[in-house]
């Protein structure tokens, strides 16, 4: 039960890091990204591209990731997303499902279509916990959605700029009346957000296959975590990736077809219970 | 003039909400404009604030022509606008609120937290709470308390005292009345006392028209000349 519990953990730190930016995206701008999964699947195949290639070092390698993801997502947001700030957020599903649709093909094209591994970057290392055998990594993994949260907690909580973007999510033209360009922080709010998505794909590489459609399957998982979480809750996308990690392996591990179904049980029922304010 | 206003039209989609409204506010005049829900007076506001651009008519801020320009490059010019809806960002405590109302002034956050407890010094005791958790009329006091930051020239404020208990009111009232001679205000305001107590003049708007200034006291003294309106 301990390992299941750590892999549920595991997953809900990589649910957390790249839905993190699907919610702030929401919250801010009243966007849904479904682009964020493009950046995901871009991080991962960088990771593994310079891994190979370049160095085989992987904090070098998702550095690398994260920092070709933001010129590539800031192309996104300034071509395709800004254009349709206070439009239909129809439009805006629309528009950036195609941008992954496209995105996904130009994947293929250069890295082609079959799935690959990335091995253990720390080779198989183990930690022993109540007797049970816990891979070094997955521990590494949840220690980073932990930073993550506690960086992102500081940079809300502490600096102007966390402030004033916490204030827009609140209330985007009390912002506007103190003269404050809202939408200028909130493309640095869809920057970040769209390194964490990378990294999320760098830190899911090496435990799952690399493939073109790597961010289809995860991105319906991170919007049960935005919608369960609360939309544009920065905390409340914190312990409902968790949850839902927890969800994903508690289910799993006693009817595996059910792993990810039951993710989306959850979210009908906090749905049901608690709607989504119009 | 500071503000100029002449014969704006504003529009929801295809429906027409002003019609040819025209007014004026003075340097360091307070103007109230009065009338029922519906009449246009939010959207008049919210129309000078830069928040909605007019269709047709101009608007001219301290001899500039600024009809349409966005809210945020307003507020730089010296405009602050007091929403309806007593909205603080109440996930921040009031100290934060009041350092952010600071962030594009001149006004240091000492000298802006040093501001609103001028006008309000009971504030002091929540200055760390979140602003969440004040009362409608603490919240209306430091909203008018954060607008007052960084010396602005014309404060638009939309219905003051609006839900707010009598003992609240009358802290309102003081607030306003302590700022009056100081700075240009132009205040939609449906409580006539108020108004007949400090306004220095008055439109009267109805179904997006101005029908009637009162230019003096004497005017908007009489019996039933505002409540006509209302």
């Amino acid at each position: 039960m301990i390992s299941t519990l750590a892999y549920g953990l595991t997953i809900g730190g990589i649910l957390y890091i790249i839905s993190i930016g699907l919610t702030l995206t929401f919250g801010t701008m009243r966007i849904v990204n479904f682009a964020h999964a493009l950046v995901y699947t871009v991080g991962a195949y960088v990771v593994m591209t310079v891994t190979a290639r370049i160095w085989d070092n992987f904090v070098f390698a998702g550095l690398v990731a994260v920092a070709v993801a933001v010129p590539l997502s800031y192309l996104i947001e300034r071509f395709v997303i800004r254009r349709l700030y206070g439009q239909s957020i129809d439009y805006a599903i629309i528009a950036t499902y195609a941008v992954l649709l496209v995105g996904v093909d130009v994947v293929k094209w250069l890295w082609g279509a079959t799935p690959m591994p990335l091995s253990d970057p720390l080779n198989g290392a183990f930690v022993v916990l109540g007797g049970v055998e816990l891979p070094l990594y997955r521990i590494l993994v949840i220690a980073v959605a932990l930073v993550v949260f506690a960086a992102l907690e500081v940079f809300f909580r502490r600096t102007m700029v966390g402030k004033i973007v916490v204030a827009g999510l609140e209330n985007k033209e009390a912002v506007r009346s103190l003269g404050i360009n809202v939408d200028r922080f909130f493309t640095i709010v869809f920057l970040i957000g769209s390194a964490l998505a990378a990294l999320g794909g760098v830190l899911y590489a090496p435990i799952t296959s690399i493939h073109p459609y790597m961010g289809f399957q995860v991105l319906l998982l991170c919007f049960a975590v935005v919608l369960v979480g609360g939309m544009g809750s920065i905390r409340g996308s914190f312990v409902a990736a968790f949850v839902l990690g927890l969800v994903i392996a508690v289910t799993g591990r006693f009817w595996g077809p059910a792993a990810e179904t039951m993710v989306f049980v959850v979210m009908a029922a906090v749905l049901i219970f608690k709607p989504i304010e119009a | 003039m500071l503000l100029e206003v002449k014969e704006l039209d504003v529009a929801y989609g295809a429906a027409k909400v002003l019609h040819g409204v025209s007014l004026a506010v003075d340097d360091n005049e307070m103007v109230f404009i009065v009338g029922r829900n519906g009449a246009g007076k939010t959207t008049l506001l919210k129309t000078t604030a830069g928040f909605m651009a007019p269709i047709a008519g101009s608007i001219a801020y301290a001899g500039e022509s600024c009809g349409g320009t966005p809210a945020e490059a307003m507020a730089l010019k010296g405009i602050r606008y007091v929403f309806q809806d007593k909205r603080v960002f109440s996930q921040l405590t009031v100290r934060e609120n009041i350092e952010l109302s600071a962030y594009m002034t001149p006004a240091t956050p000492t000298q802006a937290v040093e501001k609103v407890l001028e006008i309000y010094p009971r504030m002091a005791q929540f200055l760390e709470s979140r602003a969440g958790g004040l009362s409608g009329g603490q919240r209306q006091l430091l909203l008018l308390g954060c607008a007052l930051i960084g010396e602005p020239r014309l404060l638009l404020i939309d219905e003051p005292t609006e839900g707010l208990a009598a003992g609240t009111i009358a802290e309102v009232f003081e607030v306003l009345q302590s700022v009056k001679g100081r700075v240009s205000m132009l205040i939609v305001e449906q409580n006539l006392d108020v108004v007949r107590r400090l306004a220095d003049r008055v439109y009267a708007m109805k179904e997006g028209h101005i029908p009637r200034e009162f230019r003096s006291a004497s005017e908007f003294q009489e019996p039933d000349a505002l409540e006509q309106y209302l």
